[in-house]
């Protein structure tokens, strides 16, 4: 145990002692506000010139419904800012009025066109084409100016009068989503996304980052022949159980360090932000409580287990760092694709996917703390997931120790697969 | 108690390819300098993993100081240097050592004590500069062999196995290695070095064992195995260049069985029966000047090749020693 002891020490004070690890673990929530400042910063200069201002309005109405639309995008905007024009044309010149629009959107005098048609007066289409098509808020902004403009008109044919008419239908109505767990309510929703995806991705870096710091490790050791000197001295199993602990402690070290900074700052953000000129809506901190965070804890050290003793493994029957990269290619595919998921899953946390992936051992450790933190997830499912966990934990740390036992000491060629199965089978 | 540091017994250990070590028995006494003689790929460094319980024997028994192999105990009290070497590059020196001891059963502050002392008996550790706070990879190859060996010895073993130790040492770290080896006998300790170097053993040890192919060649004490290869080994020397006739009566293999031309002087090596007098008759009459003719016991470099022969080496075994 002493000795077992001793080589979780030297793998943890080693690494933690690295300018690298210092850097990173000071740095990196910095990096991380600074991807939530600086997009709020962007987001803000860019509104005042993606807002329609340099929209043109095709009309093929003789209604006027372009100039209610233009009057419905200008509504609540900045005093002095530029109204979309309005083109009012019959319906044969559209196409030639379309293609004269695209070229000087190309040329950029213009940022978009709005075409408004029978359709549109039915309120079934209407079409739009620009340089902000792809953004979600813009586009969102443009269907509900239509709808009041399509409505406003309706009201007005029923007899009602227009000037009542445009405070009826000015309804800047905003979402607040509150999410409603087992235990009550759970702050909201979009907090509990954005928290949930963090924890999913640093899950995944850190599994990703320290398993192959693991792999290093280990080919380190048998490239300089260290190995033999402390398998002379211990089992080669308490070697690879010092290491994967050692560094998964230094893994552990770095997600507190960086939750802990990452609260702060979270909790700071208000004054910072302002500075930049932003408000933002007061939120609170999803409550994380006890139980989740042992949970959460338990899949991080399960998940480092599988992943880094399959990366030991990896890196005993290598020889060199390009092997190892090659070697090492099965558990970064298995990694990433884990992590393509954890965006479909975040928007549909219900889904057959979600439950799918952090059901299989390879992938629960990434996502089922990743649906804990989401909401409630049924107990059969939780006990399945780290029951399939633990048996991958398991299998794999059985595997890799006869694998690492014989590879360590063994120089020379790459072995071959057939080869590395005699490993397995050899006893000793 | 037992006489022997190292009972080896029959062992075999086999690889899906080869046969690495097949049915070896030897014994290493207390406090005596063992060499492990052989060629490359003859089993050397597998017979010290066994030793070393890195890998298990397929068969056969080995006990380490009166206690099996596999006794986690005895691993505490055997020192090993292997035949690379290396060390964490980036780490310091002084908790290199430190981590070596600890893995040992030391206490930090134990090997602390020890560390300086031994830093200090290498002059890595001078009034002007403490190499023990420098990192590995910033000492010379020299330096990083002088860690490597007080990792070895630092936490006082009472066997200590070394894999071909003499090899890339520079003449003053050889010396320096050569006085320890003595200095530890003469406490009591056992070392057994392999080598395929055969005057570096003739220099130092006490008894050897000679291995080929896997298998045990010839083992006893150094003196005794000299004595018993005979008296059938003459030194010949010339004063001048000797006529070419020699060369006729040299290769007379009714009288000579070999001829080891060592540049100052020629090792014969005597035909079955031959009788020493009339090589030096038959050599006068040539008109040669003999500076020196001398019956010697044979080196064990000779009895190496006599025993072994160039065939020794397996070709494609090298590395698993």
């Amino acid at each position: 145990m002493a000795k077992l002891w001793a080589i979780i020490k030297r793998e943890y004070l080693e690494r933690v002692r690295t300018r690298w690890f210092i850097f990173a673990t000071i740095f990196g929530p910095i990096f991380f506000g600074a991807m939530v400042i600086v997009p709020a910063i962007m987001a803000k200069r860019s509104r005042s010139t993606m807002e329609f201002s340099n929209t043109r309005i095709l009309d093929a109405t003789t209604t006027g419904i372009g100039n209610r639309i233009a009057d419905a995008m200008n509504r609540g905007r900045a005093p002095g800012a530029e109204a979309p024009q309005v083109v009012v044309l019959k319906l044969s010149e559209v196409s030639e009025a379309e293609s004269t629009a695209t070229r000087e959107i190309k040329s950029k005098q213009l940022s978009g066109y709005l075409i408004a048609d029978q359709q549109t007066l039915r309120g079934e289409e209407v079409r739009y084409a620009g340089r902000n098509a792809t953004s979600l808020g813009d586009m969102e902004r443009l269907r509900s100016a239509v709808r009041e403009a399509v409505l406003a008109q309706r009201l007005e044919q029923a007899g009602i009068d227009s000037s009542r008419v445009r405070d009826m239908t000015f309804l800047p109505l905003r979402l607040k989503s509150e999410r409603i767990t087992d235990k009550g309510r759970g702050g909201s929703g979009t907090v509990s996304i954005i928290f949930a995806g963090a924890i999913a991705f640093l899950l995944y870096m850190t599994i990703v980052l320290y398993g192959q710091n693991v792999l290093r490790g280990v080919l380190e050791e048998k490239t300089t022949r260290v190995a033999e000197v402390v398998v002379s001295s211990v089992q080669p199993e308490t070697l690879l159980a010092g290491k994967i602990l050692g560094v998964g402690g230094v893994g552990l070290t770095q997600q507190v360090l960086w939750v802990i900074t990452t609260v702060l700052m979270f909790k700071l953000r208000q004054p910072i932000l302002a500075k930049f000129g932003i408000s933002t809506m007061p939120f609170a901190l999803p409550e994380i409580s006890i139980g989740l965070a042992l949970l959460l804890l338990l899949f991080f050290l399960l998940g480092f287990i599988f992943y880094s003793s399959l990366y030991a493994a990896v890196g005993a029957s290598v020889n060199s760092e390009q092997e190892a990269q090659q070697a090492a290619q099965p558990m970064l595919i298995l990694l990433v694709a884990t992590a393509i998921f954890i965006n479909p899953i975040l928007i549909n946390p219900t889904s057959t996917l979600a439950t799918v992936m952090s059901l299989l051992p390879f992938s629960a450790p990434i996502i089922m703390p990743l649906r804990l933190a989401l909401g409630s997830v049924p107990w059969y499912e939780l006990v399945i997931s780290l029951l399939g966990v633990l048996l991958a934990c398991w299998g794999a740390t059985w595997l890799a120790a006869r694998i690492y036992r014989v590879g360590l000491l063994m120089y020379g060629k790459r072995p071959t697969l057939r080869e590395m199965g005699r490993w397995i089978a050899y006893s000793r | 108690m037992t006489d022997f540091t190292v009972e080896i017994d029959n062992v075999v250990k086999r690889y899906a390819e080869h046969v690495a070590v097949r049915d070896l028995s030897l014994r290493v006494p207390r406090g005596a300098v063992y060499g492990l003689l052989g060629p490359n790929g003859a089993g050397k460094t597998t017979t010290i993993r066994m030793i070393l319980n890195i890998i298990a024997p397929d068969a056969g028994s080995i006990r380490i100081l009166g206690h099996p192999a596999s006794d986690p105990t005895i691993t505490d009290r055997i020192g090993y240097l292997p035949e690379e070497r290396g060390l964490y590059r980036k780490m310091q020196v002084r908790r290199v050592l430190r981590f070596l001891a600890e893995l040992k059963g030391m206490k930090a502050a134990d090997a602390d004590r020890r560390i300086d002392a031994w830093l200090e008996r290498f002059d890595l550790k001078t009034a002007e500069k403490d190499w023990g706070a420098a990192k590995i990879d910033e000492l010379s190859r020299g330096m990083q062999q002088k860690v490597q060996f007080i990792g070895t010895l630092l936490h006082d073993p009472d066997l200590v196995i070394l894999d071909e130790p003499f090899s890339g040492l520079d003449p003053i770290n050889a010396q320096a290695l050569k006085d320890t080896i003595i200095d530890l006998k003469e406490r009591g300790k056992t070392i057994i070095f392999s080598t395929h170097i055969m005057d570096n053993a003739e220099r130092i040890c006490d008894s050897v064992c000679i291995i080929a192919r896997g298998e045990k060649v010839l083992d006893g004490q150094v003196n005794e195995i000299r004595e018993s290869h005979g008296s059938r080994n003459v030194a010949l020397g010339f004063g001048g260049r000797p006529p070419s006739t020699v060369t006729t009566v040299l290769s007379d293999r009714s009288l000579v069985s070999r001829v080891d031309d060592s540049n100052r002087y020629f090792e014969v090596e005597m035909a079955d029966g031959a009788d020493p007098q009339i090589l030096l008759h038959r050599i006068v009459d040539t008109g040669a000047t003999v500076s020196r003719f001398e019956i010697v016991r044979p080196s064990l470099h000779q009895i190496f090749l006599e025993r072994v022969g160039a065939t020794g080496v397996e070709t494609g075994m090298t590395g698993h020693g």
